[in-house]
């Protein structure tokens, strides 16, 4: 008896706190990223304190690669993440354990993120031009990631059979770098810093960029449905963050000129500052790729069902899933491209 | 064939195992040498067969090994020393294998030698099979095989209990009462050395010295009758009266080095 | 005086012996995949989170009906056999070396600790833009995990070699290579076969890293990408596959065991 009254007791308080307008305050939210500029919105938001402006107490936990942070999702480490969008990823979206509520970066024109390369070899060869892609073998991390789906969209572009390309999987960005200086495959796709390098070192040509060639929604801010049921205001507290710091980042990063051209923001200089010091890289590194992100977290709403699709027809994504159950789009107003 | 000792010495750095022996072994006879523990027994006889190199002095033979010795200088071990992956026949045949006889004429050496030894039925079994007297019977084996010209025995029978002592020692007598192989025969075991020994040399302990050569005129297979025992036993008495002080202190060493480690 | 009253000694010892129990694992195990079975259909577990024992075997069957199950461990097989051998026909040569000769030991032991505890995977880039793409560097990085414990099995197994056996065939005037073939080598056998059952199980656990070099067929491949792509049944399939893989290499290692160790 002693202690049931002990255990009531304890309930009762519990109430008691979970009620107080003190703890809804600052509701406690982790958020997933990896230390990337793609992911800029998450820092800036932190700096800023404007999750903290919508009563959310945000721990951020970062991770090394884009397989975790959806997985995180799912096991209630963290409420929401961001990354790169992956034949993985739809998997496990499919199977219910996150949801797409809004963008991260996009692949965009005037914005390169990631090359094209050929290597000496092939470029003398004959292998010039993005169109030659048919029949030659290519670096990738592996079948089901961006880098795949960029090949597709590239593909579909100038009409040749993706299936003849030779897709070397190595895991990694170093191994693929390596096969690349070797000569051991013909082309790379490679992020712009990593492009420049090689460039600079003479170990191949950049054919092109993935943003200027085939524009397409790369990343995306997901949640698990769990939190979109049962702490709704909650998720779209954590959204209107986002979006105010993904303005932030727009304004001083993707602002363009009349002619087109991608000029600095006014802000310009304290994002840079403020990405640098999150990225703990030096500003001009980090200015060599800095992508496209949408100021309201808007969402290529039909490139998201393309991808499912490219994804099916590989064989990669089970055909059971489907691209309207893995997105919500209540949180954002404004998404492009919806299908009919 | 006889095998002569000429100022033998030596040392391990710093401390001096032997110093200036001077012994002769002849033909056909079996000398035991005896000593405390610690005396260099063991070393003076991997001195005389060759496989240690004395820090001074140097060992002679007068005289050529009979034409079908394989191995003229040939050594049973304390330990046996057999291979324990090897079946008693395989442990025999060891020694003759690398000098060219044919499959036929080495099974029909090694056959010869087990049943001299009584080992046939035995000859498929392994080792650790086999129990510590039949062991060292395969090691005796082992050695006959060759037809070794001088026997050098490092304390054959010391890792076997005394009634399989006796029996090996019986055994061992009569086979060599038929050969009559030059023996060297190591020991710490009086009454070993009173049975088997033509003569008896004695080394000091630490460094070893000679002391004394001690014939025993009684021949082998007369040793069991009445007289022969007390003439034995009167022998006994000298050689225990030899070496015993020096037991007495090398033992306490010994304990004392034990003291030291624990 | 009264006779004095009989007791018997009561019975003390008992208890701290093992003795076989066939079957026992069986069942346990039988239990276990039948409780993990019954907590996914149950709903007690999600099977986002652990797919159930028949959607592991599932993705298995459908593997084997693709046709795709042999060529992946047809592939990761060759690869494992030839960087095993490669890797221990080099680390005996070396190990031996290390055990007969003085000069050898020095040289090789402080090389064989520096260089010993280097992940294999870091190496991966430099082994690239030495050897390709191709088979050779996915054989070279098994070759690499299985060299060094295998040169330290042998150097060690021939440092157990009894000295008095070395010295029993010199005083028999043995030929130097009958010692080493006669008494060193299978003096040495524990020691090594104990180092095969190291490096087997090091073998495989480098197919993983060997075929994160693109390779498009191999049980290591088809595990990475099934990580990648968030298919965690095809993931535990390929686990199953590695660990049958292990148990029938270990089985073959103790088959050799029994026959070149009969006389332990």
């Amino acid at each position: 008896m002693r202690k049931f009254h002990i255990f009531a007791g304890a309930v009762a308080a519990l109430a008691v706190i979970g009620l107080s307008p003190v703890a809804q305050a600052a509701e406690k939210i982790a958020v997933g990223a990896l230390r990337l500029t793609s992911s800029g919105p998450i820092f800036i938001a932190l700096e800023k304190g404007y999750f903290r402006e919508q009563g959310l107490d945000a721990e951020l936990k970062l991770f090394t690669a884009a397989t975790q942070p959806p997985l995180a999702v799912v096991s209630g480490d963290v409420d929401f993440a961001v990354t790169g969008l992956t034949a993985g990823f739809y998997n496990l979206a499919g199977k219910g354990g996150v949801k797409i509520i809004g963008a991260q970066s996009r692949e965009e024109s005037g914005f390169p993120l990631i090359a094209y390369m050929a290597t000496n070899q092939a470029w003398d060869k004959g292998f010039r031009s993005l169109k030659d892609f048919a029949g030659k073998s290519v670096a990738v991390t592996t079948t089901g990631s961006t880098f795949h789906y960029s090949l597709g969209l590239l593909a579909k572009k100038y009409g040749f059979d993706v299936n003849s390309v030779t897709m070397r999987q190595l895991n990694g960005l170093p191994a693929m770098q390596a096969a690349f200086k070797g000569g051991q495959v013909d082309a790379i796709l490679v992020p712009s810093v990593g492009a420049r390098a090689l460039e600079s070192e003479g170990a191949g040509k950049i054919l092109g960029w993935v943003g200027d060639e085939t524009p397409w929604q790369l990343g995306a801010l997901f949640t698990s449905p769990k939190n979109i049921a049962e702490r709704r205001p909650m998720v779209q507290a954590f959204v209107r963050a986002y979006q105010k710091a993904a303005s932030e980042y727009h304004k001083a990063f993707n602002a363009k000129d009349a002619a087109g051209k991608v000029v600095k923001g006014p802000n310009y200089d304290e994002m840079l500052a403020l990405l640098a010091k999150a990225m703990e890289q030096p500003p001009e590194r980090i200015a060599i790729g800095l992508p496209y992100i949408d100021a309201l977290g808007r969402l290529d709403v039909g490139d998201i069902y393309n991808q499912v699709a490219f994804w099916q027809g590989a064989g990669l994504v089970d055909k059971s899933v489907d691209a309207k159950a893995v997105l919500d789009l209540s949180f954002v107003e404004g998404h492009f491209n919806l299908p009919r | 064939m006889e095998l002569v000792v000429e100022k033998i010495g030596h040392r391990y750095g710093e401390l001096v195992a032997l110093e200036g022996i001077d012994l002769a072994v002849r033909e056909d006879e079996i000398l035991a040498l005896i000593g405390p523990s610690g005396c260099g027994k063991s070393t003076l006889l991997g001195i005389m067969g060759g496989i240690l190199r004395p820090s001074a002095g140097r060992i002679l033979v007068k005289g050529a090994p009979p034409a079908d010795s394989l191995n003229p200088f040939t050594y049973i071990f304390q330990d046996f020393a057999l291979l324990p992956w090897r079946s008693v026949e395989g442990n025999v045949a060891l020694p003759l294998e690398h000098h060219g006889l044919g499959a036929a004429e080495l099974r029909r050496r090694v056959a010869d030698v087990l049943a001299r030894t009584g080992l046939a039925e035995f000859r498929t079994a392994y080792p650790k099979q086999l129990s510590g007297g039949m062991r060292q019977r395969v090691g005796i084996a082992r050695a006959l095989a060759v037809n070794p010209a001088i026997l050098l025995m490092d304390e054959p029978l010391s890792a076997l209990d005394a009634q399989t002592r006796e029996l090996l020692m019986e055994d061992f007598l009569a086979l060599w009462l038929r050969a009559r192989t030059t023996a060297v025969y190591v020991t710490h075991n009086l009454a070993e050395a009173l049975r088997l020994a033509d003569r008896v040399a004695v080394l000091s302990r630490r460094p070893g010295r000679l002391r004394d050569i001690v014939a025993i005129d009684i021949p082998q297979a007369d040793r069991a009758t009445p007289a022969a025992q007390a003439q034995l036993a009167g022998l006994h008495d000298r050689l225990w009266g030899l070496i015993k002080a020096e037991a007495q202190i090398a033992e306490r060493e010994v304990i004392a080095a034990g003291a030291s480690y624990g | 005086m009264a006779e004095p009253q009989m007791r018997e000694v009561a019975f003390r010892g008992g208890g701290f012996v093992l003795s076989p129990r066939r079957g026992a694992a069986a069942v346990f195990f039988a239990l276990l995949l039948a409780l993990w079975e019954l907590a996914i259909r149950a709903g007690w577990i999600s099977p986002l989170f652990l797919p159930a024992p028949s959607a592991v075997t599932t993705a298995l069957w459908e593997l084997a009906l693709a046709g795709t199950l042999g060529l992946h461990v047809g592939q990761s097989l060759a690869r494992i056999a030839a960087g095993w051998s490669i890797g221990t026909i080099a680390g005996l040569g070396v190990g031996f070396a290390m055990g007969i000769w003085s000069m050898s030991r020095a040289i090789g032991v402080p090389a064989v600790s520096a260089l010993f505890p280097i992940p294999k995977i870091a190496l991966l880039p430099l082994l690239i833009l030495w050897l390709g793409i191709g088979e050779p560097s996915k054989i070279a990085t098994i070759a690499l995990g299985v060299f060094f414990p295998t040169a330290i099995a042998a150097y060690s197994g021939i440092d157990g070699v009894p000295r008095n056996l070395i010295r029993m065939g010199q005083s028999f005037n043995l030929p130097w290579l009958a010692i080493l073939r006669k008494i060193v080598l299978p003096g040495a056998l524990p020691g090594i076969l104990a180092g095969f059952r190291i490096t087997a199980s090091i073998a495989l656990i480098l197919l993983v890293a060997a075929e994160m070099i693109g390779a498009q067929y191999g049980i290591g491949a088809f595990i990475l990408s099934a990580g990648n792509l968030m298919q965690t049944d095809q993931l535990l399939a390929g686990v199953v596959l590695l660990s049958v893989l292990g148990l029938a290499i270990g089985t073959v290692l103790s088959r050799l065991e029994r026959w070149l160790l009969g006389w332990r």
